[in-house]
């Protein structure tokens, strides 16, 4: 089993934010932790996900891009991820 | 202007000359507006079918198809023809009516979330809020569902957003964006495999039609001398009549394309997707093949199968980067032998009619021109693997979702895609069951489909299936009690005939061939007729059952 953590930037409209994590569920990834927070401006969504399953993260991350709401999608980097589940810890 | 006359010009302004659909409650504005407008509306009988004929006419035609339904029920109604259209990358736009949006939420009289419904079966979707924005919506659903790797596209408007009266001053329509290219990377590392291998094999997948990219397939395969073969939807991408075609692969496919396949050292799939019923056990497939993978949607490429060279981007530009002369001609000999080796035998005993060759006579007759649509089962196969063809829009079958009941209004659409073109309905007495209130669309616009119906009494795939894997328990599958089809046929409008002795064949598909209206072909074949060869669940390509081997 792997643990992912993706970082994305979707658009803040109707149901996008539910067609990510359909097509997370769909594509068999079993989803751990979701955050969402609308942009200033209130146009975007930023989202962080953590989510696990044994096929590779970039099949999740290429299904994820090709929706028209998402405008950036990455898989965080091992370090990149642990160091901000850290700020999260401090922050909770 | 009211919310559904913008709607109504935007479609026009996209170019639409057709609609199916069937009205009701919600969407009665926009039936309203449709009144005013030069776009053909076609009332087929059941909101399935509209969406179904939507998606022929989207792959006949290659514009996008449009069906449309009212909330609730027709709204759900229109499910299976979206999802038929999004497994099978169809640009079709879908418009629902909706209850009031003050409604919404409420389980108002014919609500449903139909957005919420279809998420996992479109490209995208839109629920539009305010009528100023309709207009806008209209363009980014076409520009959508026709972009890159196409498919649906759902509009869900609310009663009284499309009854609101709103200004709007409509732009230019932006020319769609172009696809994008292969990486200069990418090229060069599949030229390098290409070069090297010496048992090439292309597998050309449906994908290379929606890509127009038959001209490049051309140059690319008839320049490299590689052997092709064929998926389900990739059929006619190359003439099947080609030398180097060896034909469809899969579970029903040609012995000489799936043995190709499983000895290949380098397999080109071009716009295809490693579905399962073309790979058989995934990992018996091409076990001794590298893989260069051209796809317009990078999220195909690696999905099932790792490519060792990824090539994502336009199939035009792609295979045309790729085309290079190959010395390989020992292997190409050995496919043709294989080919030559492996022919379809038409030769059948008894005196019934033998489905294999009728639909062979029926292709030599019918021409390079004509549109065959499917519906789903035995048949599907048969015509698969029977008849030629030239262009996949020629060939109309539903290989994604494998939706029984899609031939006939996918016939429907084509024919009104190509009004005097020979539209052909290749049915079985299980599918055509699942359309069948549509012979009266065909009546109404006195469409000249022409229906092939194979009648085994059963539900021939699943029986074979029984038969074969299921130690002969069979389970719901006699449909000895079906209607008189011919009978059906005529009371609906229909010419029909019954042909159920092979020496009738070669008049009935000239009498078939020469109706002027709507005419249904009631051909009785043998209940127990098999699709041959098959490889059987589990199993890998290499493993094919004949009939021998039972």
């Amino acid at each position: 089993m792997n643990t992912l953590k993706l970082r994305l930037r979707v658009k803040h409209s109707e149901g996008a934010l539910v067609r990510v994590l359909s097509v997370t569920r769909r594509r068999r990834f079993d989803l751990l932790q979701v955050l969402a927070n609308a942009t200033l401006d209130g146009a975007f969504l930023d989202v962080q996900m953590t989510v696990q399953a044994e096929r590779a993260g970039n099949t999740l991350l290429s299904q994820l891009a090709k929706l028209e709401d998402v405008s950036n999608v990455e898989l965080l980097a091992p370090k990149e991820a642990e160091g901000e589940a850290q700020v999260a810890k401090l922050g909770a | 202007m009211k919310g559904a006359q913008f709607l109504v010009q935007a479609l026009e302004r996209e170019g639409v000359e057709v609609i199916f659909g069937y009205p009701g409650g919600a969407i009665m504005p926009v039936y309203d507006a449709l009144i005013d407008s030069k776009i053909r509306h076609i009332l087929v009988r059941h909101e399935q079918a509209a969406a179904l004929a939507a998606d022929g006419y989207a792959r006949a035609s290659g514009k996008v198809g449009v069906c449309m339904a009212t909330s609730g029920p027709g709204a759900t109604n229109l499910v299976t023809g979206i999802a038929n259209a999004y497994m099978d990358s169809v640009p079709v736009v879908a418009i629902t009516g909706q209850v009031a949006t003050n409604l919404m939420g409420t389980d108002a009289f014919q609500e449903v979330d139909i957005f919420g419904i279809t998420l996992p079966v479109v490209k995208h979707s839109f629920l539009v809020r305010t009528a100023a924005e309709l207009p806008e919506i209209v363009r980014e659903a076409f520009r959508i569902a026709r972009s890159g790797r196409p498919g649906p596209v759902l509009i869900d408007l609310p009663k009284d957003i499309a009854n609101t009266i709103a200004g709007y001053e409509f732009g230019t329509n932006e020319k769609n964006e172009a696809t994008p290219a292969p990486s200069p990377e990418s090229i060069s590392h599949a030229l390098d495999l290409l070069r090297k291998s010496q048992r090439p094999v292309a597998y050309v997948g449906g994908g290379v039609g929606m890509a127009n990219a038959l001209a490049e397939l051309k140059t690319f395969i008839e320049t490299s001398g590689i052997p092709f073969v064929a998926t389900l939807k990739g059929l006619g991408s190359l003439s099947t009549k080609h030398e180097l075609a060896l034909g469809m692969m899969g579970m029903h496919g040609r012995k000489a394309a799936n043995h190709a396949v499983q000895e290949c050292d380098l397999l080109l799939c071009i716009g295809a997707r490693f579905d399962d019923r073309a790979t058989g056990r995934l990992n018996g497939f091409a076990p001794h093949a590298k893989v260069i993978h051209l796809d317009v949607d990078a999220a195909e490429i690696g999905k099932l199968r790792h490519a060792e060279a990824p090539v994502a981007g336009n199939l035009c530009d792609s295979l045309k980067a790729l085309t290079c002369q190959l010395d390989i001609e020992p292997w190409r000999r050995k496919c043709l032998a294989l080919k030559e080796s492996t022919e379809w035998d038409y030769a059948a005993p008894g005196s019934e009619v033998y489905a294999p060759d009728f639909l062979r006579r029926l292709s030599e007759r019918a021409g390079e021109n004509c549109i065959v649509a499917c519906d789903v089962g035995q048949h599907q196969m048969w015509v698969a693997q029977h008849f030629h063809f030239t262009n996949p829009a020629q060939h109309l079958t539903s290989g994604g979702l494998g939706t029984m009941g899609f031939g006939l209004p996918a016939a429907i659409g084509a024919q009104f895609a190509f009004p005097d073109a020979t539209v052909i309905n290749v049915s079985g007495d299980g599918s055509i069951m699942m359309n069948l209130q549509e012979f009266a669309t065909l009546r109404r616009y006195d469409l000249p489909v022409k229906i092939v119906l194979f009648d085994n009494s059963a539900l021939g795939m699943v029986r074979q299936w029984q038969e074969l894997f299921h130690d002969r328990r069979y389970s719901e599958v006699d449909l000895s009690d079906n209607p008189d089809f011919a009978l059906v046929a005529q009371s609906m409008g229909l010419t029909s005939f019954r042909v159920d002795r092979r020496e009738d064949v070669d008049a009935a598909i000239v009498q078939l061939l020469a109706a002027r209206g709507p005419v249904l072909a009631h051909v009785i074949i043998h209940q127990e007729a098999n699709v041959w060869p098959i490889v059987g669940p589990g199993k890998s390509n290499s493993e094919m059952m004949d009939e021998v081997t039972l």
